[in-house]
């Protein structure tokens, strides 16, 4: 029957184990169960019932409530301010007012007196809390900066960031592509993959419930973007997910203390997304993790996933769909309980000791993956009209925002299959449960998605209807519990206004280190190697599945070990089929400590050529941004330098703008997630601010036409010759080597659009004719680190003559700090545009009238006995390392990092 | 005569099956993927096909213990229809999480033929954690079974949390001796890995990462051969 259910128990046995039963209540409430979703037990030997063991519990979750709806007065502004603080609704004081001024209208009490309404009923603030948070409307990006160049006091005023520097440029971008199909409006963006299908992709973060609950966070983030895919159009087919962490350092061992060490964190969100993926039956191929003590205050996780849909079915177009007035409002997957309530608020706010732990929502991936197969079984059968996903604000977000193609919805809350019961009316409506979709399904085809439903044992339930009258009407056992306009959400809510104050690194006192050349280059480069944001990261991606569904050409770790990580990874998401799609993700947080628009644009130029390093085609890339911000809203007390991060949001909009138009990048999705801020208890009790370091995570994708001709970045064969690409100069500003020595230093590195694009095409054409034989961009730690990649990946050696590296020329004098001087530079510069090569001795000749006058050099080749070495300037040995020793320095740290 | 009719197994859970049915097809079969509820409505009959393969993935969510739940609904539901099967000839191959539920219904080792008894087990991995890596697997020439017919070396992934081959040594010793063991973890070079980590990836006792049942007809892995395609 309904109330039936199955609950699970697991029994640990410590033997042996001289522990305390204070000791065994911290092994078993941290290490072995999630207090968030499981209750435990600890029992000695002598309380141990043999016959009955734990007896039966039955953790049924039961509420001494009686679900109501309540009316709210506005008497004023300050009170619904104040009905704001004390609900949690998180509303905009800007927008106080705009909300009172509807409700208080003469016509608009006059239609809600007809339905027996007069004041907001809770449902009602729940709802419009919801539709107007930054998460769901990004009134950040949307708002008006006022961009102030100090010292000169140069000022211009950018009108949303958001329409200036992604929407415009997209927009524009696609009307010279053909193949970028659909974007800016759906759960994820659309690309033409061949002929027949589309491919989808999307990111998200979920940065607020990781960082309280690392593992339910972290799984909740990973499933919760499948099902954008899934929502996407008509629906598509889950290819990918891939994932990105920022946590803190590992090893803290400070007085702060964040709500969960680093390292625990780091375990939780790992074991999240291994679950969500694995469990789905969705490879997670592709993935970042990077280290710094500023993400100790919230951590960053990413979450992207790819899909793939036919472009038509029955000779309709699957990227397309709207609800139709009459058609039936379905809800798909799971029940609605309390979980995840005011989520999306929560994340909209700085975290702290008082935000909601209700907002934690633990995703059940089995429920999603049969819901998942359910309903293209649904979409392959032309039954479904529309489709999104039930995330963020639940209900409230997907039928809010759907009843906007329709002109209207009306729902029966009371319809709502809900876990327990108990919840209030406006709890159902924004309640984030997970593994649900909104579905919608035509009059002709209601009964044909029931049967299938049942087949698949998915849970549906049609709860509405869509409508043309212009209103969101919910309803519950019969009475009306909220009657809003769907004018409202459009209304002229005043735009969000930020101050941003920018001052040049130099003004802000940035300089160079004073710092000599190292004399013991091989302690260092074993050291620099070992370092946790360089190291191997093997121990996360075995965790992973990420070759099911059997199209993996090119996986993330390659080479005779298969250890080490490639630039990007091929999908052939159609098996009999020899198209591919490469993915790769890039981050460069650090960057932006010296300029966030350098921090973008590096970030940007590594995912292409991580991308051209698998063989992808450049006219085909598309991009997603996600954007991680510490909040810019100035205050005196709070955020004291507000005005500055601002301004380092606006420089990274730009870039963003700049180089996806020099590239011809459309964004085919991205999210922007701000308020990286923890308040952190320290030693003596006193709270510490920690803001994150603003972090752009560029994902992209490129079509790769034939699979045969996707490369690889280890070494092949003794002999190669190794040729560096590109051209290295003095930019070691933000460096892996100067953060190791503990330095930021001030030569960021500058990217040169027009400068790098001829060398990439004339790669892309070199792999395109077999030219080349491996390659390797050249990121983060510089020539030094990826060059021995090179080799660990081959088991080859290689020598590397530092004086034939292209160097970028300037004018300035040599002594000048502009120039590169020195071979540490060389071997440790972060310079973008650059690759490491290597042919077959045999084309030599042909490779290099191939890349003609753009900056190319053969540097050294592969060797049969595997030593890495490096010669540098002065014709001295720099490096002469036995390639095994490397790469024991280079995994050392992966256990425990 | 035509191509043989392969039937691959899909729903609750189970995730292998777009690559299974077109690495059957690349091999020569006719394969259709076919939901667990429509095999036991009757949409498809088992007597159709000459193969039955249940793949890999997570069949309700392994959250009572690796494909036991999927071994519980084909008892319940389709054990007359299996051994039906399996009497007229037909073939069955159990991958990941399709091994664990042959395992489970006792469809292997099946000493004795129509007694569906569980005398193996697949547990937790000794490394305590779901991995994914290539392995070496060494082909037992001397087995029955007809799916590793002509193969004596091959490389694939192993992409699992519970791929501990267990038995105990009575069982180990009949597996061994009926030489129901179809393949094991090896170095590159053939020789057995001899449980050392991570060439045997999971733990398994004597190095077993499949088996098939006496007459060789129905079989089971950890691997994916799926995978190879």
């Amino acid at each position: 029957g309904p109330d039936e259910a199955a609950y699970t128990s697991r029994l640990f046995l410590l033997y042996d184990a001289p522990l305390d039963r204070s000791q065994m209540e911290t092994v078993a409430r941290q290490l072995l169960a999630n207090d968030i979703i499981q209750q435990w037990h600890v029992y000695s030997r002598s309380e141990w019932d043999d016959r009955n063991g734990v007896g039966i519990i039955v953790p049924r979750v039961m509420l001494a409530h009686t679900p109501g709806v309540a009316e709210m007065p506005i008497p004023s502004d300050d009170a619904l301010m104040k009905l704001s603080r004390e609900r949690n609704l998180a509303l905009n004081p800007q927008d106080i007012p705009v909300i009172r001024d509807y409700f208080l209208r003469p016509e608009v009490l006059a239609s809600r007196r007809e339905v027996g309404l007069s004041m907001p009923t809770d449902v009602e603030l729940e709802a419009i809390s919801q539709a107007r948070s930054d998460h769901c409307n990004h009134n950040t990006f949307r708002g008006k900066f006022t961009y102030r160049d100090l010292p000169s006091n140069d000022v211009q005023v950018i009108d949303n960031l958001f329409k200036t520097c992604i929407e415009a440029p997209t927009l524009a971008i696609q009307k010279n592509k053909d193949w970028v199909i659909s974007v800016l409006w759906d759960n994820a963006g659309a690309a033409r993959f061949d002929d027949d299908y589309f491919y989808a992709i999307t990111g998200e973060t979920h940065n607020s419930p990781s960082n309280m609950e690392a593992y339910g966070g972290a799984l909740t983030g990973i499933v919760g973007i499948y099902r954008d895919i899934m929502g996407t159009g008509k629906g598509a087919r889950l290819i990918a997910g891939l994932y990105g962490y920022c946590v803190g350092p590992g090893d803290y061992a400070g007085p702060l203390k964040p709500h969960l060490h680093p390292r625990r964190l780091l375990d939780g969100v790992v074991e999240g997304v291994k679950d969500g993926g694995n469990k789905h039956g969705v490879p997670t191929p592709f993935g970042n993790l990077f280290f710094h003590s500023s993400y100790l205050g919230k951590c960053l996780v990413f979450v992207a996933s790819l899909g793939i849909m036919p472009r038509q079915i029955n000779g309709l177009p699957t990227d397309r769909k709207c609800p139709q007035p009459g058609d039936f409002i379905v809800m798909s997957g799971g029940r609605v309980g309390k979980d995840g309530i005011h989520g999306v608020t929560a994340s909209s706010e700085t975290y702290s000791e008082h935000t909601p732990a209700g907002h934690v929502q633990i995703g059940d991936p089995y429920t999603q993956k049969k819901m998942h197969d359910f309903l293209l079984e649904a979409r392959d059968e032309g039954l479904i009209s529309f489709i999104t996903d039930n995330g963020g604000g639940g209900l409230s977000s997907s039928i809010g925002e759907s009843a906007h193609f329709s002109g209207g919805a009306q729902v029966d809350l009371d319809k709502v299959p809900l876990k327990y019961e108990g919840l209030d009316v406006w709890e159902i409506w924004v309640s984030e449960s997970q593994e649900r979709m909104t579905v919608v399904v035509g009059q002709a085809h209601i009964d044909r998605f029931m049967e299938l439903s049942r087949k698949h044992e998915v849970e549906s339930t049609v709860i509405g209807r869509y409508e043309s009258n212009g209103k969101l009407h919910l309803k519950y056992r019969g009475r009306t519990c909220a009657y809003l306009d769907l004018s409202l959400f459009s209304e002229d809510f005043p735009q969000w206004e930020f101050a941003a104050d920018w001052r040049s690194p130099e003004d802000r006192g940035l300089h160079e280190p004073v710092l000599t050349e190292p004399e013991d280059y091989s302690a260092l480069f074993h050291a620099l190697l070992g370092s946790s944001n360089i190291c191997s990261r093997e121990w996360i991606q075995r965790q992973y599945d990420h070759e099911v569904q059997g199209g993996s050409v090119v996986k993330f770790l390659v080479g005779r070990e298969r250890d080490i990580p490639n630039d990007a990874v091929v999908l052939r998401p159609l098996l009999e089929r020899r198209r591919g799609l490469a993915v790769a993700q890039a981050l460069n947080p650090v960057y932006s400590i010296i300029d966030s628009y350098h921090m973008v644009a590096a970030t940007i130029d590594e995912a292409v050529r991580r991308l051209l390093a698998v063989g992808a085609k450049l006219d085909e890339i598309g991009g997603v941004d996600n954007f991680c911000w510490p909040s810019i809203q100035y205050d005196p007390i709070q955020n004291p330098d507000g005005c500055y991060k601002a301004a380092q949001l606006v420089r990274a909009n730009w870039a963003l703008r700049d180089v996806c138009l020099a590239y011809g990048i459309p964004l085919l999705s991205g999210k922007d997630s701000m308020y990286v801020d923890g308040h952190l208890p320290g030693e003596f009790g006193e709270r510490h601010k920690i803001s994150g370091l603003p972090t752009m995570q560029f994902t992209a994708t490129g079509v790769v036409p034939d699979v045969l001709d996707a490369v690889t970045m280890d070494g092949k064969l003794p002999g190669d010759l190794v040729y560096v690409l590109g051209e290295t100069a003095n930019e070691l500003g933000g460096s892996e080597y100067y953060d190791f020595l503990g330095y930021v230093g001030l030569n960021v590195p500058r990217l040169r659009t027009q400068a790098v694009l001829d060398l990439y095409k004339a790669l892309e054409s070199a792999i395109r004719e077999g030219l080349v034989v491996s390659c390797r961009g050249v990121y983060r730690g510089g020539l030094a680190v990826h060059a021995a990649l090179v080799a660990m990946g081959g088991l080859l050696g290689m020598n590397v003559d530092l004086t034939a590296v292209p160097l970028k020329s300037t004018s300035d004098s040599p002594i000048s700090t502009k120039s590169v001087s020195r071979d540490d530079q060389i071997l440790f510069s972060e310079s973008c545009g650059r690759f490491l090569v290597t042919v077959d001795p045999s084309k030599r000749a042909q490779f290099e009238a191939h890349f003609g006058s753009l900056p190319h050099a053969l540097v050294g080749e592969l060797t049969a006995q595997p030593h890495f070495v490096v010669s540098g300037r002065g014709g001295r040995i720099l490096l002469n390392e036995p390639i095994a020793r490397l790469k024991i320095s280079w995994k050392k740290m992966a256990a425990d990092s | 005569m035509g191509a043989a009719r392969a039937l691959v197994l899909t729903g609750f859970g189970l995730n292998c099956d777009l690559e299974t049915a077109y690495a059957l097809e690349v091999a020569g079969a006719r394969s259709e993927r076919v939901h667990l509820n429509n095999l036991v409505a009757h949409d498809y009959r088992l007597n159709d096909f000459q193969i039955f393969v249940i793949g890999g993935g997570f069949s309700w969510g392994d959250d009572h213990g690796a494909g036991v739940i999927m071994a519980m609904r084909l008892k319940h539901r389709l054990q007359d229809e299996i051994l039906d099967f399996v009497e007229g000839g037909g073939l069955v191959l159990g991958i990941c999480n399709g091994f664990q539920v042959l395992v489970n219904v006792g469809l292997l080792p099946g000493f004795e033929p129509h007694e569906l008894k569980r005398e193996v087990a697949v547990i937790g991995n000794d490394c305590g954690n779901f991995r994914d890596q290539w392995v070496h697997l060494t082909v037992n020439p001397a087995s029955p079974c007809i799916f590793t017919k002509g193969v004596e070396k091959i490389e694939l992934p192993v992409r699992h949390g519970e791929g501990k081959f267990y038995a105990e040594p009575h069982v180990l010793q009949r597996l061994v001796s009926q030489e129901q063991v179809i393949v094991r973890y090896s170095r590159p070079d053939g020789t057995p890995a001899d449980g050392e980590f991570p060439l045997n990836p999971n733990g398994s006792l004597d190095d077993i990462a499949g088996i098939c049942d006496p007459g060789g007809r129905i079989a089971g892995l950890m691997p994916h051969p799926e995978a190879f395609n």
